[in-house]
């Protein structure tokens, strides 16, 4: 049975997840749940996703949800060979991209979503304005994160050194709604940052699923 | 060489890898940061953790940072000794991996945040902003209603044995009960279950106050 990505084209964490089975061509189905009609809030989906969040997948049968957990089971699960650098096994290895996963996801992911929210999610979807305070706030929050990342990237072509792993992976779908939110100058003004995202975005498997997953 | 961790006795982040460490009853040395002399952000410190944060390991000379990741890289490396942190088979695994991910995008951020507002910024002599205090605990209370669902279907959030994911909500717990919102957990019948049974675990019981 192909592998159900329960999720929204539009959705970045959908995105994040297709990315990864485009990496390790695993095919898969996309099932559009609605999240501007509140699908995603609806009991049955809420018995799958007790957040009621998305996306979640079935891979035949099992249910799992959180897209970085999801793309880590995906990974450990479907590499092969040539694509087990993306989720090495090794205990340093590991270490590395797990201690890159885990900057992601603590210094970038909060203030990067905060500040998307603000000048996409608000207006976009939720009939809000944005709220330039609280933008200004999550910018300031980012700009030293970014500067810390310009001086990993100084020494090393990827996050955890010279391979694309998932932990460089997980951070594609929100930095490309930063550039669409017009804050793309956030990598640009940074040499080695703006190196790196060139590459990663650049990847295939990205630009497979960029625009609907 | 014994495990050297670098950091601040009484830090969330510190004490989330002195727990794991407890459990697996992996000795270690806390080496002090001196927080008040700034420590955190000398060019020394930065060497080793760019973001100026504490707390990073030295282990023989391997040195990384970010606490959950120190605190995977412990349960895979002493998967032989103490408490089985990670499951090894792939769906368990896989179910730990949710429950990890769980912790970090619908538990931490709010526990944090409002931890910030009502425990830290009064520490430092500085005025919380309720309203924010407010809306993190909002937020709390809806993700923990999740919560109690799901812990009434698995035993622990990242499945039925106890894992790193759940010791991950250890400190910052802690912060909601010391901001004085226990009851975020005890008017939950699975939750306050589930909490009490990891917070009064001997590892958490010997670091909680001091890594």
């Amino acid at each position: 049975m192909v592998l159900k990505v329960y999720g929204n084209p539009a959705s970045p964490c959908t995105r994040t997840v297709t990315m990864v089975c485009k990496e390790l061509n695993l095919p898969y189905e996309v099932v559009v749940i609605d999240f501007t009609k509140g699908e995603h809030k609806l009991p049955e989906y809420i018995k799958k996703q007790p957040f009621g969040q998305i996306p979640y997948i079935d891979d035949d049968g099992f249910v799992l949800y959180e897209s970085r957990a999801i793309a880590r089971y995906l990974a450990s699960k479907y590499a092969n060979a040539d694509t087990a650098i993306l989720y090495p096994s090794d205990f340093q290895g590991r270490a590395l991209v797990e201690q890159a996963a885990s900057i992601e996801a603590f210094n970038f992911y909060p203030s990067v979503y905060g500040a998307v929210s603000e000048r996409i999610f608000k207006p976009a979807f939720r009939g809000q304005p944005t709220d330039e305070t609280r933008l200004q706030e999550h910018l300031s929050a980012l700009n030293p994160k970014l500067d810390a990342y310009d001086k990993i990237l100084d020494t090393q072509k990827y996050l955890t050194g010279d391979n694309f792993t998932l932990a460089d992976l997980f951070h594609i779908a929100y930095s490309a709604l930063l550039e669409q939110a017009g804050l793309g100058s956030l990598f640009e003004s940074r040499p080695n940052v703006a190196r790196w995202w060139k590459d990663i975005a650049a990847r295939e498997s990205w630009l497979a699923v960029k625009d609907a997953a | 060489m014994v495990l050297k961790l670098h950091g601040v006795s009484f830090s969330t982040c510190t004490r989330t890898v002195a727990v794991v460490a407890k459990e697996l009853n992996v000795p270690y040395e806390l080496v002090n940061v001196d927080f008040a002399k700034g420590e955190h952000k000398s060019p020394a410190f930065t060497a080793v953790q760019p973001f100026g944060q504490v707390p990073y390991i030295d282990d023989d000379g391997f040195k990384l940072f970010e606490s959950r990741a120190i605190a995977r890289y412990l349960a895979k490396k002493y998967a032989g000794q103490g408490t089985k942190l990670i499951p090894t088979d792939p769906k368990e695994e896989a179910i730990f991996e949710q429950g990890v991910s769980i912790e970090s995008s619908n538990f931490y951020p709010s526990a944090i945040g409002f931890g910030i507002e009502k425990v830290f910024k009064p520490m430092r002599g500085l005025t919380p902003d309720e309203a924010r205090a407010e809306e993190h605990l909002k937020t709390l209370a809806s993700k923990l209603d999740a919560y109690d669902v799901l812990l009434g279907k698995q035993k622990y959030v990242g499945g039925n044995e106890i894992t790193l994911a759940d010791l991950f909500h250890l400190s910052y717990g802690q912060l909601l009960v010391q901001a004085g919102q226990a009851d975020l957990f005890e008017s939950r019948p699975n939750v306050a279950r589930w909490w009490k049974e990891i917070s009064t675990r001997p590892s958490w019981l010997a670091v909680k106050d001091a890594a």
